[in-house]
């Protein structure tokens, strides 16, 4: 009763004095909802990061659909074949239920490693829903029962009779239908909440870890209800004996000791059979650093029209003294495992170029022309330059020069290896990649339109190009690292020139690639 | 704080928020129909806030200005959700039936305002703004398109019906009968 002596005239007063009094707290999205609101630009780096996280989880789990992914086991698991090792607490007095069959079940419960914080029959794994995925695959991997020894007449609990695999059934339906999660998760949350529970007071019969574990149970009664069981303490002991509604026995330190015992050997048991599902990416993942020398040939053709220069007319490669020359490629890269015998393979790779030209230096500079193409018309017009070089293709050379035509790039290869062959240590595989390139340096020496000079002329270099190499190579494991060497070719799409230059090369690497790959 | 909102710092205007919003949403509670609600007003409402905070002057108490501006957008919403207009209307009053089964029976602030929630809208809406927030009749008529004797009688009304949730729920006792001077009640 709040007020005894009530005046009309006060009235107003109480009502102003207890609405001041009243106060509520808002919910968390009513601020989020006025910070967007306020803030709207610093929205969109969050819905960035969204979208790559679901397009991140997206790719994982299509990488992760192959033969071993987690949805696989789970769905060629079949009841019957696993053998439970839903275990029970063991009670003297109520060990063993007979059924008209004479097959006898019983087991020793197992208590999960935290602090009893799940207490019914699938307590033996699941501590939490994100144990679910660990649970199917214990379910369908788990081994041979490990049954008490104090427990006489054991079995392990199969599903030859026809009623327990029945019972068995539902029960993995129940589990399916991710019910039984959803009451875990709330117990579990229960559990946590409560500090104060030690392994002792969450022993059977403590009606408080009971609350969610009667959610459980009574799922399971309606169940067993179908099977015309006796009651649902019956159907649940016919197949674990008897469980938590009303148990009546306590833990004993030695009972301790053989439980976590049990828990020991079944887990080292499962890390043994099974691979741990988390590290699934880390297995298929590796990074590689190589090096490539290589030699570089070059093959040169003409884009001309309309031009009567000898340049146009003439087979430019018998008409200059060219060598091919050393180069190399250095770069890492990352391999990704996609499938048994196919990897993905993505990285960064440095790309020097070089191929040499004999020729006759010049004791003064000489004007020249260049061929270069109209890029509305398409018709090939000669461009004056200057030159200090000359041809010394089929004459000899007064002052010898050798002009060095190179470049330097940055390049991106994405591509795939195949493994042909496999035998002990020693793998062979075969593989190809793109490169989209970036020249950020080099020379350029090109010939004139009457074919008796070279132009140096840096800028004729397109600075963007794209090549593709494929290599063979054998793989070879050494401890946790792997060797590759094998033959090497890559080849430019585009010439090197820019497009209004008559003049096309495509250049040409052939080399022996050396790489150390070692998994993450 | 203060300056830190007019410059939009979300540091400073969260610090704000919290500090008020627990009261703020016992206003809007007051005025909506359900928790939904009157979260929906306090967000409207803080948004007003930030936004004009510029409009303050520091004449008066920072809350008083916030809790204004929070009225006004309840009445705005309500207006605009013509739940209201058709609700103040006097002639239905009489088939008015209060849910007193649903207050719940919990104690001293929260049962005044449960049962301030279950007047009529139109009642409560009077009652908040008078008896509680200290507008007017006039400022009332203003503020919800009525006549000032509409505004006034709904008070009236209100404040009857009330007093007898009130002493029906046991919340206070019934007034002692009031004598003239020759003892007749």
């Amino acid at each position: 009763m709040m007020e005894n002596e009530f005046y009309e005239d006060d009235f107003e007063q109480l009502l102003k004095e207890k609405a001041d009094q009243f106060s509520m707290y808002p919910s968390k999205r009513v601020w989020h909802s006025i910070y967007n609101n306020l803030h709207p630009s610093r929205r969109w780096p969050s819905v960035v990061m969204c979208l790559l996280l679901v397009s991140s989880l997206i790719l994982i789990g299509y990488l992760n659909t192959g033969e071993n992914s987690i949805t696989k086991q789970i769905n060629n698991n079949t009841f019957e074949q696993t053998s439970y090792e839903i275990i029970n607490q063991t009670n003297t007095s109520q060990k063993t239920n007979q059924k008209s069959t004479g097959t006898q079940y019983s087991g020793t419960y197992q208590k999960p490693p935290q602090a009893n914080t799940y207490n019914n029959a699938f307590g033996d794994v699941i501590t939490s829903e994100s144990d679910f995925y660990t649970y199917t695959i214990v379910k369908s991997n788990r081994p041979v029962p490990y049954t008490s020894a104090t427990v006489t007449d054991n079995k392990p609990i199969t599903g030859a009779d026809n009623n327990n695999q029945d019972i068995i059934q539902t029960i993995d339906t129940y589990i399916k239908s991710n019910q039984i999660f959803a009451d875990i998760a709330v117990y579990t949350k229960k559990a946590e909440s409560n500090a104060a529970r030690s392994s002792n007071k969450a022993a059977p019969g403590n009606n408080s870890t009971n609350v969610n574990t009667e959610n459980v149970i009574s799922k399971l009664d309606a169940f067993a209800t179908k099977q015309n069981s006796n009651t649902p303490e019956a159907v649940l002991s016919k197949l674990t004996g008897p469980l938590v509604k009303n148990p009546t026995t306590v833990s004993t330190a030695a009972e301790n000791t053989d439980r976590k015992n049990e828990e020991k050997a079944w887990i080292e048991n499962y890390a043994l059979q099974n691979k741990t599902a988390a590290k699934k990416w880390k297995g298929r993942l590796g990074y590689q650093l190589y090096i490539t020398p290589a030699v570089n040939y070059r093959k040169l053709t003409t884009n001309s029209k309309g031009s009567a220069t000898p340049f146009a007319n003439a087979d430019i490669n018998n008409s200059i003294s060219q060598k091919p020359g050393f180069g190399f490629e250095a770069g890492v890269g990352l391999n990704y495992l996609v499938a048994k015998k196919i990897q993905l393979k993505a990285g960064v790779q440095f790309n020097y170029t070089n191929y040499k030209i004999a020729a006759d230096e010049s004791n003064h500079p000489i004007t020249t022309t260049i061929l270069l193409n109209d890029p509305s018309t398409g018709y090939s017009y000669s461009s004056a330059r200057t030159s200090t070089t000359t041809n010394s293709f089929n004459t000899t050379a007064v002052q010898p020069v050798t002009l060095h035509n190179k470049t330097y790039q940055i390049s991106l290869p994405v591509g795939f290896a195949y493994r042909i062959s496999s035998h002990n240590n020693v793998d062979w595989y075969a593989g190809a990649t793109v490169q989209p390139s970036y020249i950020f340096d080099g020379k350029a020496h090109i010939i004139s339109s009457d074919l008796k000079t070279y132009v140096s002329d840096r800028s004729s270099i397109s600075p963007w190009n794209l090549n593709v190499g494929f290599e063979t190579y054998m793989n070879f494991k050494v401890g946790s690292y792997n060797l590759q060497v094998g033959p090497q070719v890559r080849y430019q799409v585009n010439s090197t020139y820019k497009k209004d230059i008559a003049l096309i090369e495509k250049p040409y690497a052939v080399g022996l690639k050396f790489g150390l790959t070692k998994g993450f | 704080m203060l300056s830190g909102c007019l410059r939009n710092n979300a540091t400073a205007q969260e610090a704000l928020y919290n500090r008020f919003s627990p009261r703020m949403l016992g206003v809007c509670y007051r005025f909506a129909k359900n928790r939904e609600d009157a979260e929906d007003m306090l967000q409207e409402g803080f948004i007003k806030v930030f936004s004009q905070m510029h409009q303050y002057r520091n004449e008066g108490a920072l809350e008083g200005w916030i809790r204004r501006i929070i009225v006004h957008t309840c009445i705005n919403i309500l207006k605009k959700n013509k739940k209201f207009s058709d609700s103040v209307d006097i002639s239905n009053a009489h088939s008015i039936h209060i849910r007193e089964e649903m207050i719940p029976s919990i104690m001293q602030a929260k049962q005044v305002v449960e049962c301030i929630r279950s007047l009529p809208l139109g009642y409560k809406t009077v009652l908040n703004l008078y008896a509680i927030e200290g507008y007017s009749h006039k400022e009332i008529a203003f503020m919800l398109d009525i006549e000032e004797s509409t505004s006034r009688s709904q008070y009236t009304r209100a404040k009857s019906m009330l007093e007898e949730i009130l002493i029906r729920k046991k919340i206070i006792q019934k007034p002692r009968n009031k004598t003239n001077f020759l003892g007749a009640v």
